[in-house]
């Protein structure tokens, strides 16, 4: 590659300017209409991009609701009685909330649909919990809540998986059917991890609470260990779709907390409103960055560099799967998720195909592998929003997931190599594949 | 003269915080319409659908613009964060007149475009497109002017925009 | 240096289609043919632009060609809100005389006039089709009433909905399936082949074959790199477009005749309910809305008398 080229003076001039601190959103931008200078190309691209991309975008409206209702959880005091069910449930085994972390987001991965909200929406709650009185340090809060979230997306229901069906043909059914073991077994990993951390940095262990307090906080907890079901149940039936149940998420936190709790006010409420709204324009930014420098890629046909790369050698269906997991960890590293899958995946769905790798298996596999790209640095979508939430610097949260990287890179590899875990599910469900 | 300069912008500021929150909740209220009329009324409502459409494009900007501190932004702060303040105030203005001269170039282009845009209307409320776009034409100018006011700081008063929230705590 | 000098321009293409579509090897087959002329380089799967932001990118210069729906022509010229009706066209063969007649002539030249668009040739891309949720059968449009069938989000769209008499409901295509297993819709309508790549007959039970919207996109050329090309260039350009894009129309409609058995061996009712009912309430309730005034005089009943 030409090093002067306008493709290549824009990736510069994109890693320099983030590297030297300015907001990722507002650097990808520059570097989008930099690219469109050099190019000599009409400089308004890079707003067309983002205003139209985030106009036709209706699935990321369930980011700024997720962001609502966890807003709402946390000062409406539902937050609390949750922590005190969790602690009486598990704050005795070590490291007991960091797990009830992970437990959460398989509970939530079943209402969402995307890691973004889910982070968005139970993030901010779960990591006020483990940071209070000291308990974890904020980084490390953190990084269990992106790992976690990661989770979101596998286990069905799944936007990424319906953007893969899109450009695969797969099916999108036994596509959600293949996640839900891959989804448990990034749970397990995770957890692992903890347990094997927990005595090394002596993760604190909550006092028990004596048996006879229990109904009343599982009471208290009730309407708050209520939302998933509800939530799964709206889905299900077919009052709302994934999206619109952000919406009712937050409805039902607001109205737990004003006719039930009793316990916010008009005032508060509009502070968890100017909360979310301050977020969602941050995270917005973010979005609409990716957006316009989604644009670049494509223009300059890196997708068919890529393709042309592949053809060069002559793969085995395992050097291939090892090639496409490498090429995406390391893209994952660099890209937005839903451009990958958009414009880097297509390219090797026909190879696969033609080297007989089921293509639900590959999907699964692919989707798992760009999930974990959300909490690998520098570009971890998911790194960044926690970083926001929890106020802490993103080189100390880096550094906690770093241990639930390696490990959900070895789920990965498991699942990569052992096709079964992925389509035993869909196959007990008549999938011929 | 400086102090009433600066209580209009805190209250102009207010005023920013009040339009971003109501554009949040008519997005909200927007979604509740919309699964209201058609599981319980089974009234079509594409009107709604797309009123929160455009809450969201006009929440993202307006909020980026008017009430997005530097410390509320996602930022790369591995490497900035660690670097000595002197070090910090000349990456500023270095970055700072990078992002003045490239936003700046394009807003001619920018708003070509989005004047363009009315020979096209919103599907349902028939909101002209120049109109609904409009709010980048105001975000580009709001975010030259923060850059120009960080610039300012950075060369008068020896302030550099501080790492992200997390690097607050240090202080 | 002097190949440099001499590089053949850069024709930009963009269409929502995906790699994979029967269009996209068409529109590749295309891009060979002019090969000598011009270096074709196509976008599939609205990645360089959006659905429905094509044309305005033709408009300002930025894409040099394009495979664009009727619909977002007629956001820009009303009159050609009559080409995006219910029970217009019979059916692809009656599409392509329609274009290739007067009548294609007054409304490309339209086209061009207002929007600096040259359109090549109408994309057939099949023939939608209700596709429901419930065992109930439909014969007529009053069996179709309270059924909350899924439109794309427009205002055009939800008038189709309403003329086949059902409750038209905006939701994104990502989110159709899973709308349509929980029962957040009650059914889709689509040609059949998009049915099944997108694995609709999953999650329903029966296909109503009531031919309601013949689908097509129109490929088209911006008027500057058209008027740059000689009248012979001209002639070959146009020649290909149509040798390439009657490949794809007779593949498409090879394909939906499939799609009906297929979806039959997979459990799925398919039948025929009565196509003329629906016509006739289709054509009352397009005439009675505002989109009709628009209508160029006479014309529904110019575009019927082709055959
Ligand atoms: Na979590
Ligand atoms: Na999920």
């Amino acid at each position: 590659m030409n090093l002067a080229s306008p493709f290549a003076l824009t990736v510069w001039a994109l890693i320099a300017l983030s590297l030297l601190g300015l907001p990722i959103g507002h650097a990808m931008i520059a570097a989008s209409i930099l690219y469109l200078l050099l190019a000599g190309q009409d400089m308004g691209l890079a707003a067309e991009q983002l205003l139209n991309g985030l106009y036709n975008s209706y699935v990321l409206l369930a980011v700024p609701l997720f962001l609502f209702a966890a807003e709402l959880m946390s000062i409406g005091s539902m937050s609390d009685r949750l922590l005190r069910f969790c602690n009486a449930l598990v704050g005795r085994f070590r490291g007991g909330l960091a797990h009830v972390n992970i437990v959460q987001s398989v509970i939530f991965a079943g209402i969402s649909g995307s890691a973004i909200a889910d982070v968005a929406g139970t993030g901010r709650v779960i990591i006020d919990m483990m940071t209070r009185n000291g308990r974890y340090t904020a980084s490390f809060a953190a990084a269990v809540t992106a790992a976690s979230a990661v989770i979101g997306p596998i286990i069905p229901p799944s936007i990424p998986m319906v953007l893969y069906a899109l450009v695969a043909d797969a099916s999108i059914g036994y596509l959600f059917l293949g996640g839900v073991i891959p989804g448990l077994l990034m749970a397990a990993a995770q957890m692992a991890v903890i347990a094997l951390q927990a005595s090394k940095r002596n993760f604190p262990v909550e006092e028990k609470v004596p048996l006879r307090e229990w109904p009343k906080l599982t009471v208290e907890a009730f309407p708050a260990l209520m939302m998933p079901v509800i939530l799964l149940g709206g889905i299900r039936i077919g009052v709302t779709t994934p999206t619109e149940a952000a919406a009712v998420a937050a409805a039902y936190a607001y109205l737990i907390s004003l006719f039930l709790y009793r316990s916010i006010t008009a005032r508060q409420t509009y502070i968890a409103v100017l909360a979310s709204a301050r977020s969602t324009a941050s995270i917005g930014m973010l979005i609409a960055g990716a957006l316009a420098f989604n644009y670049v890629v494509t223009i300059e046909n890196i997708p068919q560099a890529v393709k042309a790369v592949l053809s060069a050698y002559d793969l085995s269906q395992t050097t291939f799967l090892i090639a496409v997991n490498i090429i995406l960890l390391v893209l994952g590293c660099l890209l937005e998720g839903s451009t990958i899958l958009l414009v880097i995946v297509p390219i090797f769905v026909p190879t696969a195909q033609a080297l007989g790798i089921d293509l639900v298996h590959f999907g699964v596999v692919v989707v798992f592998n760009i999930m974990i790209g959300l909490v690998t640095s520098p570009y971890g979508l998911l790194l960044f929003i926690v970083a926001r939430i929890s106020e802490t610097p993103l080189a100390s949260i880096v550094r906690d997931t770093l241990p639930f990287v390696w490990a959900m890179i070895v789920a990965l590899i498991i699942i990569t190599f052992v096709p079964d875990t992925v389509l035993w599910i869909p196959r007990m469900s008549g999938y011929q594949g | 003269m400086i102090p009433a300069l600066v209580a209009a912008g805190r209250w102009l500021r207010r005023r920013a915080e009040n339009i971003a929150a109501a554009l949040l909740a008519t997005m909200f209220i927007a979604f509740l319409v919309q699964i209201v009329f058609r599981y319980i009324f089974n009234w079509p409502s594409g009107w709604a659908f797309e009123l929160s459409i455009v809450c969201w494009l006009w929440g993202v900007l307006f909020g980026a613009a008017f009430i997005v501190d530097e410390k509320d932004e996602i930022r790369f702060d591995v490497i900035y964060g660690a670097i000595p303040p002197t070090a910090r105030r000349v990456i500023a203005v270095v970055t700072g007149i990078a992002m003045l001269a490239i936003y700046g170039m394009s807003l001619p282009a920018v708003a070509d475009y989005v004047a363009f845009m009315k020979v096209e209307r919103t599907a349902y409320l028939k909101i002209p497109f120049n109109w609904l776009y409009s709010i980048y034409v105001v975000f580009a100018v709001a975010v030259l002017v923060r850059y120009a006011v960080l610039v300012w700081r950075a060369i008068s008063r020896g302030a550099a925009p501080s790492a992200g929230a997390g690097d607050a705590r240090g202080r | 240096q002097a190949a440099l000098a001499q590089a053949k321009p850069k024709l930009r293409c963009a269409a929502v289609f995906t790699d994979q579509d029967i269009r996209a090897e068409a529109f590749r087959a295309f891009g060979k043919e002019i090969g000598d002329m011009f270096d074709f380089e196509a976008f599939f799967g609205g990645t360089l632009f959006k659905q429905g932001t094509e044309l305005v990118a033709m408009q300002r210069g930025n894409l040099e060609m394009a495979n664009i729906a009727p619909q977002d022509i007629s956001k820009q010229i009303p009159a050609w809100s009559i080409l995006t009706a219910a029970y217009l066209f019979r059916d692809a063969d009656h599409l392509q005389k329609t274009f290739n007649g007067p009548i294609g002539t007054e409304f490309k030249k339209m086209a061009r006039d207002q929007l600096g668009v040259h359109i090549l040739t109408p994309v057939y891309f099949g023939t939608r089709q209700v596709n429901l949720r419930g065992t109930k059968k439909v014969n007529t449009p009053a069996d179709m009433a309270g059924v909350k069938l899924r439109m794309p989000p427009g205002e055009a769209w939800q008038l189709l909905g309403e003329s086949m008499g059902a409750n038209p409901t905006p939701v994104a295509f990502a989110e159709l399936y899973t709308a349509l297993q929980s029962g957040a819709v009650d059914g889709q309508d689509n040609p059949l082949p998009t049915s099944r790549t997108m694995k609709f007959h999953e999650v329903t039970k029966q296909f109503v074959l009531t031919n309601h919207l013949v689908g097509y996109d129109v490929f088209s050329v911006a008027a500057k790199t058209w008027d740059g090309m000689k009248p012979d260039q001209q002639a070959k350009f146009q020649a290909a477009a149509e040798k390439t894009i009657a490949g794809s129309t007779a593949k498409h409609l090879a394909q939906e005749k499939e799609m009906v058995d297929y979806f039959k061996s997979q459990g799925l009712e398919v039948y025929s309910p009565n196509v003329d009912a629906f016509r006739d309430s289709a054509q009352k309730k397009y005439l009675a809305s505002a989109l009709a005034k628009d209508w160029p005089a006479g014309m529904l009943d110019r575009i019927n008398a082709v055959r």
